[in-house]
């Protein structure tokens, strides 16, 4: 979080922020799709919304863009009250998930459609058009019909046409769910790249939390209509702080135990450290947790001093290539996932007995 | 087996078994459309195209019923049946064109609204358009005869706000042939512009309110090129039709101010003067596709496909 805070401020703190949602809430019919979000976010920044479906991300997005008005709270733009307006009254745009190309306009008419819509001179808008499907690498094509484009080719196309009106917020609503994987992992850089160029907000929905931390510099990860952590991807990969986000972004193992300063008595009475980071806290239940690749496997006599370590018997092993996938069961049952990198040929065959061990600042704390 | 791979040059020795089995294999799959094709062909050609070179035949003979009719190159039947007719094919025209474009102003609103605003009522929407259709034709436009008597509320209320004069009437004009023609064919219209609307995929339109249309425009920037294979189709199908009818004018209309449709009904069945009357069927053909053909390329669907 100071990290985030650090470069918010870098901004300037006079500069109003792009996007400020506060006190939101969307109901449709019984069911609360948002539930009193406050969101602020910063100018120039990838900002992501990441979250299963139906924790109302999209519904977010489409608040901003105003294709839905909140049923409370308001919404910020720059500075300036939007809450109410129509999308066509709004200085954003949106890359929609299925693209919404006109498919009886050409490209160039697509891309051109925000700029006739402003009554651009017609000159100014063929020479910003062409600078668009240079920026998106789509020229020559723009005589085609979207039908007769590649689904990465209409996507650029549907970023350009959101792009060349130089809107202050770019939403993006799952742009590269319909993408190949391949395709998906060139077009993030793609997106990052074009982002770095145009210097605008982008917001970012998508369930895909490796999209999200490849892109993002914030993300906001939300769980039931709620924003269950904020922060950057580094940070909230680290320190989750709750269950749900532990396990949504990235696998994670998660232990009960019993806190006592800054030791945590798990179920064989084996002892825990916590981190420095989190040495002041009630004592009494706690649930801990710890990233499978920063585990590592030793024979059950030789864990290391100042480590943390549980035993374990192995259960299930797998060679994936770059590493090796250990599927653990701690005497009390628990299951425990360790990624060790293949850097020498000691394996643990299954059913042998392990220590798993990791160094207690790798500890965190879920609710 | 040399002699049978013979026919196709790139049959070769090593494969020339495998070789041959793909080429007929290949000439079968060439051979399928073609045969799926002859049903529909066969019966276009026993039930349209004979009787239409009949006919054709027909509308160049002389004679009378009577005496009965010769082939004789007789291109006369053309010149004196529109000399004669020519007034009923104008009216024609008019009325169905009429028709068409009421039938177009009352369809698309209607098709949109089912489409856009129907939620889950739409198919029974869809249905209750279609209802009129489940009572016979010669039924729904005596019903009209009802509704636009001169003793009824409809001529009732326009005489008492003035739209027509104390004693005017409805029935027997041209305004209640038009209005009737408006409503026997107004499923045609409304059904493929509707089919047209349905495909629309909503985020469309939200792309285009994104990219400053206010509804207005996003509607005709987007929704109406987008459903205008929809109008071409439902216009075609009410037009055409319509100008042939004979039933609306003949029921509510007034015998002076026949249609050509009610002309050849009379001719073919109870004057029985066929060459006559099959001068005037092709004579209404080729100013229905004079009509049709600039309009479909003016407001082609070709640049719709892809």
């Amino acid at each position: 979080m100071p990290e985030v805070r650090d470069r918010d401020a870098a901004g300037g703190s006079e500069e109003p922020l792009a996007v400020a949602l506060s006190g939101v809430t969307k109901r449709f019919g019984d069911v609360v799709a948002v539930d009193n979000i406050t969101l602020e976010i910063g100018e120039n920044r990838f900002y992501a919304l990441l979250g299963p479906s139906g924790c109302g991300k999209t519904t977010t997005l489409r608040m901003i863009g105003g294709f839905e008005d909140p049923d409370s709270g308001s919404i910020r733009l720059h500075g300036e009250d939007v809450t109410g307006l129509k999308p066509y009254q709004r200085p954003v745009n949106t890359v929609f998930q299925s693209y919404a190309l006109f498919p009886h306009l050409d490209i160039f008419e697509n891309v051109a459609f925000g700029l006739r819509r402003k009554k651009v001179p017609g000159a100014e808008v063929t020479q910003r058009v062409g600078e668009m499907l240079d920026l998106v690498q789509l020229v020559g094509m723009d005589k085609r019909k979207p039908g007769q484009l590649s689904g990465g080719q209409r996507q650029r196309v549907a970023l350009a046409r959101a792009l060349i009106n130089h809107p202050r917020v770019l939403l993006l609503d799952e742009p590269l769910g319909a993408l190949d994987l391949k395709l998906r992992k060139e077009m993030q850089i793609e997106l990052k790249r074009i982002q770095n160029e145009v210097g605008i907000t982008f917001v970012h929905v998508t369930h895909d939390q490796e999209e999200a931390m490849t892109m993002a510099d914030t993300i906001a990860v939300m769980n039931e209509g709620r924003i269950e952590r904020l922060g950057g991807p580094t940070e909230i990969y680290e320190d989750p702080r709750s269950a749900f986000v532990a396990g949504f972004l990235g696998a994670s193992n998660l232990m009960k135990g019993d806190r006592k300063g800054t030791a945590v008595t798990l179920r064989d009475s084996s002892t825990i450290a916590l981190p420095e980071g989190l040495a002041f806290g009630p004592d009494g239940p706690i649930q801990l947790g710890v990233r499978p690749e920063k585990m590592s496997l030793v024979a059950t006599e030789a864990a290391p001093v100042g480590a943390n370590s549980i035993l374990a018997s192995v259960v299930d092993v797998s060679f994936i290539g770059v590493s090796t996938h250990y599927l653990l069961r701690t005497s009390w049952g628990t299951e425990v996932v360790v990624v060790v990198q293949n850097l020498d040929d000691e394996r643990h065959a299954a059913g042998s007995s392990v220590a798993a061990t990791w160094l207690p600042q790798h500890t965190f704390v879920v609710s | 087996m040399t002699k049978d791979a013979a026919g196709p040059p790139t049959a070769t020795p090593p494969g020339a078994g495998q070789a041959a089995g793909a080429a007929s294999s290949k000439s079968k799959r060439k051979r399928v459309p073609y045969l799926l094709l002859l049903p529909g062909g066969i019966w276009l050609i026993l039930f349209y195209v004979i009787p239409m070179i009949q006919l054709a035949g027909v509308s160049l003979q002389e004679g009378s019923f009577q005496t009965g009719y010769e082939f004789t190159w007789a291109w006369q039947n053309y010149t004196s049946a529109f000399t004669a007719f020519g007034e009923h094919f104008v009216r024609s025209i008019l009325y169905a064109g009429t028709a068409t474009l009421l039938a177009l102003l009352i369809g698309y609103p209607l098709a949109y609204a089912i489409a856009f605003r129907g939620g889950r009522y739409r198919n029974l929407l869809l249905i209750l358009v279609l209802m009129p259709f489940l009572t016979p034709f010669l039924l729904r436009t005596l019903a009209w005869k009802v509704i636009l008597a001169d003793s009824g509320w409809v001529v009732g209320v326009l005489q008492s706000i003035g739209i027509i004069a104390e004693n005017g009437r409805l029935l027997a004009t041209g305004w209640a042939v038009v209005a009737g023609i408006t409503y026997n064919f107004l499923a045609f219209m409304t059904l493929p512009i509707y089919v047209s609307l349905e495909k629309i995929d909503p985020s469309l339109i939200e792309a285009a309110q994104d990219l400053y249309s206010n509804p207005r425009t996003a509607f005709r920037k987007v929704t109406l090129p987008l459903s205008r294979a929809g109008i071409v189709a439902g216009t075609l199908l009410t037009l055409i039709p319509a100008s042939g009818d004979f039933v609306n004018a003949q029921l509510l209309g007034n015998p002076q101010q026949l249609m050509i449709g009610n002309v050849i009904d009379s001719r073919f069945l109870r004057i029985v003067d066929y060459p006559t009357a099959a001068a005037l069927s092709f004579t209404l053909m080729v100013a229905i596709l004079l009509i049709v053909i600039p309009y479909v390329r003016a407001v082609g669907t070709e640049d719709l496909v892809a």
